[in-house]
């Protein structure tokens, strides 16, 4: 097998919280292959997000090694690290209307990406960006380009993030709940689009989500979290047929149980 | 989009905003035209006997120079202006920079020695300070502009300070980290212009303020050291009120009050125009 784009080993966050400092994410180990789409789920705040932000060097990391391509981000200093974010990983949030900036038009936001890493100019830049936004399925790129967030529909503004996510077409895509905030219609048309685009690029996805439909439908793998913890790792079919950990057998459980009701 | 469009729209509907802009755009096409030197040029030659009632050579009389009091009174809309435009952007700018750089590196060192600079320059008495500060500017002119800049800006820098501490958890600045910008351009870009609500309106306030205070200054004879403004006539005009002469009085406090009253108004209504919670219905 070849070797993993993203190994995450022992991985630790500490928070204070109150007084004493507690591991929101307790000695978690996963890899990512190119082009693979693993699921994290689990429920809420067992710190799937606190994951996503310690991949991308937002919070500090307390203990452990997040190996990007051979390079261990969590020993980046953080200007090496700001060449790498948005290149060779990047991330798209659970709410798209607070991840754009509401006094920017959204174009300029992609457009940014492209300067910063691939150093081209306005122009270049802008034309990259409406480029970007014809691939995220726009007919009207032109017009979205020019657009303010608060102008687009829920759906529309998480395609903007995504072609700002996938610009420099990313070795890893961190995903924290990209449809959650979306109605199940959009959610599967931005899905489709997302997993397609990653394809296309052989970016491995970390795809956060409570969703297990979603899970069943695009991923390849599942790691199941738990208070910090990851209890279960499996393949889908594998999990989703002989789930290993009572935990992950209740949260498959109460999934039927919502199906049936 | 049309942002522009929208608050000339709710400004037309408000009586008093448009009255407010109308008096503060009388005032500041005045200042400009003293500022080009078409009016108000003659301020300083006494033309005239001492005290001369108001009549069609001296439209609001003279003062104890035999001074025309109506170019007086003119050319100090000039200097309000400049004083208040001065200040006020100064100040603000300020404030929004190191407030920017407090929230942004809260409870850090740099936090620490702007909260403290901040308390310090807080906790001297105003008229001490400025006092002081023209004492060791040897009685320059800009000595007042430069107190008024290094208070003013407290107020500005404690709101921003907030505001970017709650800005910088925001997910679209996040986002811009996990992007890869460097930390000037995200707080130049994405931070700063969303304060932009708290800097309009500080700046508005330091506007009136800054031309009270000069009013103030002057009449101390800590203010305007060559030139005239309505502080330096209220305070020749003590001397001439007792004698029963009111045109310098009038003058200076009349144009003073209309002056900072239409601005109040105007600001009033941009602030509700302005105002995010309308702006997004
Ligand atoms: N700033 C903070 N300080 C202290 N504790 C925090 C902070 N932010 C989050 N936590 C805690 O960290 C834990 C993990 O949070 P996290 O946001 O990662 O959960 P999550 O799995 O993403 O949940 P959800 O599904 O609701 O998004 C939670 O128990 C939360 O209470
Ligand atoms: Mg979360």
């Amino acid at each position: 097998m070849k070797s993993p784009v993203l190994a995450v080993r022992d991985l630790s966050v500490f928070l204070q919280d109150g007084g004493q400092p507690r591991a929101v994410v307790d000695t978690i180990s996963f890899e990512l292959h190119e082009g693979e789409i693993l699921a994290l789920v689990g429920e809420s705040g067992c710190g799937k997000t606190k994951t996503a932000e310690a991949l991308m060097g937002l919070v500090p990391t307390a203990a452990g090694s997040i190996e990007l391509c051979g390079t261990n981000l969590a020993a980046l200093p953080e200007a090496r690290l700001r060449r790498v974010r948005g290149r060779d990983i990047s991330m798209v949030f659970q709410e798209p209307l607070t991840a754009l900036d509401p006094v920017f038009r959204t174009g300029n936001q992609i457009a940014d990406v492209f300067r910063r890493h691939r150093g081209l100019g306005r122009a270049e830049a802008r034309r990259a960006a409406l480029e970007m936004l014809q691939r995220v399925g726009f007919a009207d790129a032109g017009h979205v380009l020019r657009s303010y967030p608060h102008e687009l529909s829920g759906g529309m503004r998480q395609r903007v993030v995504i072609a700002m996510a996938m610009a420099c077409r990313p070795r890893v895509l961190v995903a924290d709940e990209p449809t959650t905030a979306l109605d199940v219609t959009t959610q599967a048309q931005v899905l489709a689009r997302l997993t397609e685009m990653a394809g296309e690029a052989g970016t491995a996805i970390l795809l956060i989500t409570h969703d297990l439909g979603i899970v069943a439908h695009y991923c390849d793998r599942a790691a199941v979290m738990r208070m910090g913890r990851i209890v279960e790792q499996a393949g889908v079919d594998q999990l989703f047929a002989q789930p290993q950990h009572p935990y992950t057998a209740a949260l498959l459980g109460a999934a039927r149980g919502n199906l049936l009701s | 989009m049309n942002a522009e469009r929208r608050i000339w729209g709710q400004l037309r509907d408000d009586p008093a905003g448009l009255a407010g802009l109308v008096v503060v755009g009388l005032f500041l096409l005045v200042a400009m035209a003293v500022w080009l030197g078409l009016i108000g040029q003659d301020w300083s030659a006494a033309d005239g006997a001492r005290w001369e009632t108001p009549g069609p050579d001296h439209w609001f009389g003279t003062n104890i120079l035999g001074q025309d009091i109506f170019e007086r009174a003119i050319y100090s809309v000039r200097t309000a202006f400049e004083i208040g435009l001065v200040v006020a952007v100064s100040s603000t700018l300020l404030g929004a920079l190191l407030g920017a750089l407090a929230g942004w590196y809260s409870h850090s060192w740099v936090d620490g020695a702007i909260l403290w600079l901040k308390g310090v320059l807080d906790s001297i008495p105003f008229y001490l300070f400025v006092a002081a500060v023209a004492f060791a500017l040897q009685g320059k002119g800009w000595a007042m502009h430069v107190a008024m800049i290094a208070t003013f800006w407290t107020t500005t820098g404690r709101l921003v300070r907030a505001e970017v501490m709650k800005l910088k958890t925001r997910e679209f600045v996040l986002a811009a980290r996990t992007i890869g910008l460097p930390d000037a351009l995200i707080l130049g870009r994405h931070v700063l212009p969303n304060t932009i609500h708290i800097l309009l309106v500080q700046a508005s306030i330091a506007f009136v303020a800054a031309i009270k205070t000069e009013v103030i200054l002057s009449f101390l004879g800590l203010g305007v050291q060559d030139g005239v403004s309505w502080g330096l006539m209220l305070a020749e005009s003590t001397q001439e009120v007792l004698a029963g002469h009111f045109s310098n009085f009038l003058a200076a406090s009349l144009m003073l009050f209309a002056l900072l009253m239409g601005f109040n108004l105007l600001a009033d209504a941009l602030q509700d125009a302005f105002d995010p919670k309308q702006a997004s219905q």
